[in-house]
């Protein structure tokens, strides 16, 4: 692993029973890279993100995010490492409905001791750099699809993470709006340094990325 | 925990909210509710024995005299010797006695349902101080009668006259309404006891038949711990024989026979079905609750709670909603048990308790002592229906809570 990796995956193999999803995969991304992962649907994109993110642990394999071998660590060290570490974007955007938008970006603050006005100063900071300032009180269901995957993002950022991993963040929405979201990310590499990973099955929105990882059947194929 | 999230999900989740509240308060009433009329059953139950200042009172049924002439006692209540009054005194958990002599007195003219009682003692027939209407109490150390007013009225006896008793002449010097006070241990002529006494030991109809001396009475009027008063009820029989009428507040609710006065183990029994009735509901809904909430749950482990994190949140909601459901059950159950204290109850007095000889035209009728229903709710209770629900909310918060925290986020955060 060099010394600007953030991220490197080693020999991942995932097993659900007998299916073997992902098979002997390794991977690195370095910090401030952007990488996105491409494949067809069902080749196991997002079971590889979900491995090297935390969010599941691999059969086989190990895992390493920014200089700390995660595949060994506990329910709730896993928790706080990506609470201190890494922020994601789901292709449904996944806001809790009864918190506002300010709320949802504030969400993963809400374990962490620090005031109210503070939690609410850095969403409203986000939301702003989102244009989404004059949504903050707002619901989810009072938000169209952009917003809503806006507000994901604000929340994907709100701990100030080395990587972010975006699951299909444009699957979900019509070709205008989702430009404007891969418009965001490339800024968000671009002029913070944030790393991010993103897995999606448009090619064409891929051919933003630094670096492209084809996967096909549970393999890298380049 | 956080509260602002706490506050919004109960306040726009509201069919979750409103539906865990309310399945939760109507157990949580019953709960209040059954054990409010059953303590309004005993509490009635006390009340004819309580209006003569006593826990417990104590007769032997025995013979009466061929010839109805004279002084005699009633069949249900002969001489207890005084040996056996000072036996029962020092029986542990007696607090205080009171003593009566009951006559059943046959003049040429008028019948005399006669009660010899001790002025001065709180306990017993004395109580009855507060039913004077004209006149004054008897005063301790004086031969000197009371007439009961509705007697006193039909055989027209004034304040002041002097009456004439099996050939003792007794003042009059005071009226008395027992009608509204008492049921049982009511005459229509009181004396002072060693007058009772005197008559019942110079009558050789009621001598007899059932041998009485000075000291001895027929009738006992005991003050006990409530605890200790069915262990008395034994050893008071044990004393005076199997046959011997101990009537307690027990004896009492057995002829109520409602279902809340039949026994302890009915409120015992309902209470617990109410408490099962109760956390089943709060179960059932807030497990429902909780396995639609599942994919919010995967988003906050995502994004780093901790699964400690997860069940805090969990279960300060689930502690609310129930200390609410509390609440609105303690609401609902003041509101019935309101409705509930309009209800009259009607206590039977065993025939050997009352006073009147059965024979004379009204005699055998059955007599009540009606009473509104005495239900409300104590503070106790009510502290511990809420406690009780705050309870159920927080163990099955951290039921529900520990297993759904056990989510895995990838399992549930899969795209459709």
């Amino acid at each position: 692993m060099s010394k600007s990796t953030i991220l490197s995956g080693e020999q991942l193999s995932k097993k659900y029973g007998s299916l073997e999803v992902v098979k002997g995969v390794s991977i690195s991304v370095d910090a401030g890279e952007f990488v996105c992962l491409v494949g067809k649907s069902g080749c196991g994109k997002t079971t590889l993100l979900s491995l090297l993110s935390g969010l599941e642990r691999p059969t086989k394999g190990d895992v390493v995010l920014n200089g700390k071998k995660i595949n060994g660590a506990s329910e709730d060290e896993l928790a706080l490492f990506r609470r201190e570490n890494v922020g994601f974007i789901f292709q449904s955007f996944n806001l809790i409905p009864t918190l506002s938008a300010w709320e949802n970006v504030a969400l993963p603050l809400f374990p962490i001791k620090m005031t109210a006005e503070e939690r609410r100063r850095r969403a409203t900071e986000l939301l702003n750099q989102m244009e989404m300032g004059h949504r903050m009180d707002h619901l989810p269901s009072a938000l169209s699809g952009g917003e809503k995957q806006r507000v994901a993002i604000a929340r994907a950022l709100v701990n100030r993470p080395k990587i972010i991993f975006a699951d299909e963040p444009t699957g979900n929405l019509d070709s205008a709006t989702g430009d404007a979201i891969m418009d965001i990310l490339n800024r968000l590499h671009s002029k913070e340094g944030v790393a991010i990973l993103m897995v999606t099955h448009e090619v064409e929105l891929a051919k933003t990325a630094e670096r492209l990882v084809r996967m096909h059947d549970g393999e890298v194929i380049s | 925990m956080n509260v602002g999230y706490l506050v919004r999900e109960l306040y726009y989740q509201k069919r979750r909210t409103l539906t865990a509240i309310l399945g939760l308060s109507i157990g949580i009433a019953l709960l209040i509710i059954l054990n409010a009329l059953s303590m309004a059953y005993r509490q009635a139950a006390h009340a004819p024995l309580k209006e003569i200042g006593a826990d417990i009172t104590v007769q032997r049924p025995g013979d009466v005299p061929k010839d109805l002439a004279g002084a005699v006692f009633p069949c249900s209540a002969v001489t207890i010797r005084k040996e056996e009054v000072e036996k029962i005194r020092s029986l542990p958990g007696i607090k205080g006695m009171g003593k009566a002599v009951l006559l059943w007195v046959f003049d040429s003219k008028q019948a005399w349902i006669v009660l010899g009682i001790e002025q001065n003692n709180t306990i017993g027939p004395a109580i009855l101080r507060s039913a004077v209407t004209e006149g004054r109490f008897l005063d301790g150390g004086k031969s000197e009668a009371l007439v009961e007013v509705a007697y006193a009225r039909q055989f027209g006896i004034r304040v002041g006259e002097t009456i004439s008793v099996n050939g003792s002449r007794f003042p009059v010097v005071g009226l008395l309404d027992a009608s509204r006070a008492a049921k049982i241990a009511v005459a229509n002529l009181y004396l002072p006891l060693a007058d009772a006494e005197g008559l019942a030991v110079s009558s050789k109809n009621l001598q007899s038949v059932s041998p009485f001396a000075p000291g001895d009475v027929n009738l006992l009027f005991l003050k006990a711990d409530q605890e200790k008063i069915t262990d008395l009820a034994a050893s008071l029989k044990g004393i005076l024989g199997k046959k011997a009428t101990v009537a307690t507040p027990d004896s009492f609710l057995k002829l109520l026979g409602s279902l809340f006065a039949l026994s302890d183990k009915f409120t015992l029994a309902a209470s617990l079905i109410a408490i099962l009735v109760a956390v089943l509901i709060a179960f059932k809904t807030m497990a429902g609750n909780i396995s639609e909430r599942a994919r919010e749950i995967g988003v906050l482990k995502a994004v780093g709670w901790t699964n400690r994190n997860v069940v805090a949140q969990l279960l300060s909601e689930a502690v609310i909603q129930c200390f609410l459901a509390g609440l609105l059950g303690l609401l609902i159950a003041l509101v019935v048990t309101f409705g509930l204290s309009f209800m009259k109850v009607n206590i039977p007095i065993p025939w050997d308790m009352a006073p009147n000889p059965h024979f004379l035209p009204g005699g055998g009728d059955q007599i009540y002592k009606t009473l509104r229903l005495p239900v409300h709710i104590p503070w106790t209770l009510a502290s511990f229906g809420v406690l009780l629900s705050i309870i159920i909310g927080g163990l099955t918060g951290a039921l529900l809570g520990r297993h759904i925290a056990k989510i895995k986020p990838s399992e549930v955060l899969r795209h459709e």
